[in-house]
């Protein structure tokens, strides 16, 4: 994806989370079993179904929960691209974002 | 001259593919140049029958001085402690284990089933099979934690899935050639020349593990293997990132994670399926984290780890 692919993404998926979009966020993935799981079915979406994908994913345009678990601390996020790079998910992310999928 | 028996018990034989497939010195360079005298090993041995009955027992009676007693393999005891699936030379192979040990001036168990189990005592261990003097962290196997070889020594344990040639080679050396008593043990009886550092030690991604870069796909050349792929590089012991395997690589360099063959709970939380090549989390932290790192380090030192990754590491750097 070329970088102004990537802002443009960045801006559609804030845009759907800023405008409300109710996503999964519960329950947070206990182990790594039901962590699997949550990939299986991000899996079965068709590449182009955006919003599917944020609500499966659990995302949040805020930090999450009372240990305020954001997108920054995770292992999938490049901070300098900005962008998280577990395959199932694979979009451009803020650093005080938030998805269930997070992991360090 | 130093007369060396190998013996097998619940074994692949990997470990003996592993050894000869040794260089330097190769398996032949033992005999030639350290004066080592193999007096029976499963895939070199002529003799059969009566005859390697009367070999065994000549080593039993002490007519042929036993040197080095290597082992690989289980001791199996099923079915009922007897020992009965497990046969050889006319008995039991436990039978000649605790004989021969009793004789040998040192005994050396080679790979994870002959030190500690390994993959037969899995649960539910249906060979009851021992290591010889672990049976996995436990300390006590089928010869008891007293065991002393006539040299003093406990058990050499050489772990390993199998074991890398040059380990079993450098510490039958250091035997034949009267350096046995100066190999420093720990307390799973490893010597500490190999087993001292871990996995991680020298491992090409260290970089990327300290910076918190996970590779996602095996192979993959960029990443760290410990955040989603389950390498256990950092809470295993073993040399396999200092001395390379077949002199030009490691599982870690080439994209496997390490499975952590050299630690006596091999294989890890008992082949439950989805445990394996997968970083077990709790809460979204790995279950098992670096050896001496806590929980609240292990978060701490993400979250400077992530602020201050460069640009560099999360790009690929291997351009071919
Ligand atoms: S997995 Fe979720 S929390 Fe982690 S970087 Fe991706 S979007 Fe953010
Ligand atoms: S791949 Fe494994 S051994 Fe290498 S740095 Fe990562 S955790 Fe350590
Ligand atoms: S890398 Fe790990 S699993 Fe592989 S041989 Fe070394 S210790 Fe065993």
């Amino acid at each position: 994806m070329r970088p102004e692919e990537e802002d443009r993404l960045l801006e559609k998926i804030r845009h759907l989370l800023e405008s409300g979009l109710k996503t999964q966020t519960e329950p947070f993935p206990e182990t790594h079993i039901e962590f699997a799981r949550i990939l299986d079915e991000l899996r079965a979406l068709p590449q182009e179904d955006l919003r599917a994908k944020l609500v499966i994913g659990g995302f949040t345009h805020t930090p999450y929960g009372p240990d305020q678990m954001r997108c920054l601390e995770c292992m999938y996020y490049l901070v300098h691209r900005k962008w998280c790079d577990l395959p199932e998910l694979a979009v451009p992310v803020e650093p005080d974002w938030w998805c269930r999928l997070w992991r360090i | 001259m130093a007369n060396l028996l190998w013996l097998q018990g619940g074994a692949c034989s990997g470990n003996t593919m592993s050894f000869l497939n040794a260089e330097e010195p190769s398996a032949c360079d033992l005999v030639t140049d350290f004066g080592i005298n193999v007096l029976w090993h499963p895939s070199l041995g002529v003799e059969l029958g009566d005859n390697l009955q009367r070999l065994l027992n000549d080593c039993v009676s002490g007519k042929t001085p036993l040197d080095i007693f290597v082992f690989e393999g289980s001791v199996v005891n099923a079915p009922n402690g007897t020992g009965e699936w497990n046969r050889f030379a006319g008995k039991p192979m436990k039978q000649w284990v605790k004989a021969l040990s009793g004789v040998a001036t040192f005994v050396v168990a080679i790979g994870d089933c002959a030190t500690w189990g390994g993959i037969p005592a899995t649960a539910p261990n249906p060979s009851e099979s021992q290591g010889l003097q672990f049976l996995k962290r436990n300390h006590g196997g089928f010869l008891g934690k007293e065991f002393r070889s006539k040299a003093g020594l406990p058990v050499i344990n050489i772990p390993g899935c199998p074991a890398h040639p040059d380990w079993i080679t450098q510490i039958v050396v250091a035997v034949a050639t009267g350096r046995g008593g100066e190999i420093g043990l720990d307390e799973l009886q490893r010597p500490k020349t190999f087993f001292q550092s871990f996995t991680q030690t020298g491992c090409t991604r260290n970089m990327h593990f300290a910076y918190k870069v996970s590779a996602t796909e095996f192979g993959q050349r960029k990443g760290c293997l410990y955040y989603d792929l389950g390498c256990r590089g950092p809470m295993t012991h073993s040399p396999c990132n200092r001395i390379l395997w077949n002199r030009q690589s490691s599982k870690t360099r080439s994209g496997m994670p390490c499975l952590g063959c050299t630690e006596p709970e091999f294989p890890f939380f008992d082949l439950a399926p989805g445990t394996v090549f997968k970083t077990q989390t709790v809460m979204g932290i790995p279950k098992d984290l670096p050896t001496g790192v806590d929980k609240k380090g292990y978060i701490a030192l993400t979250g400077a780890a992530k602020n201050a990754a460069p640009a560099w590491a999360e790009q690929d750097m291997f351009i071919v």
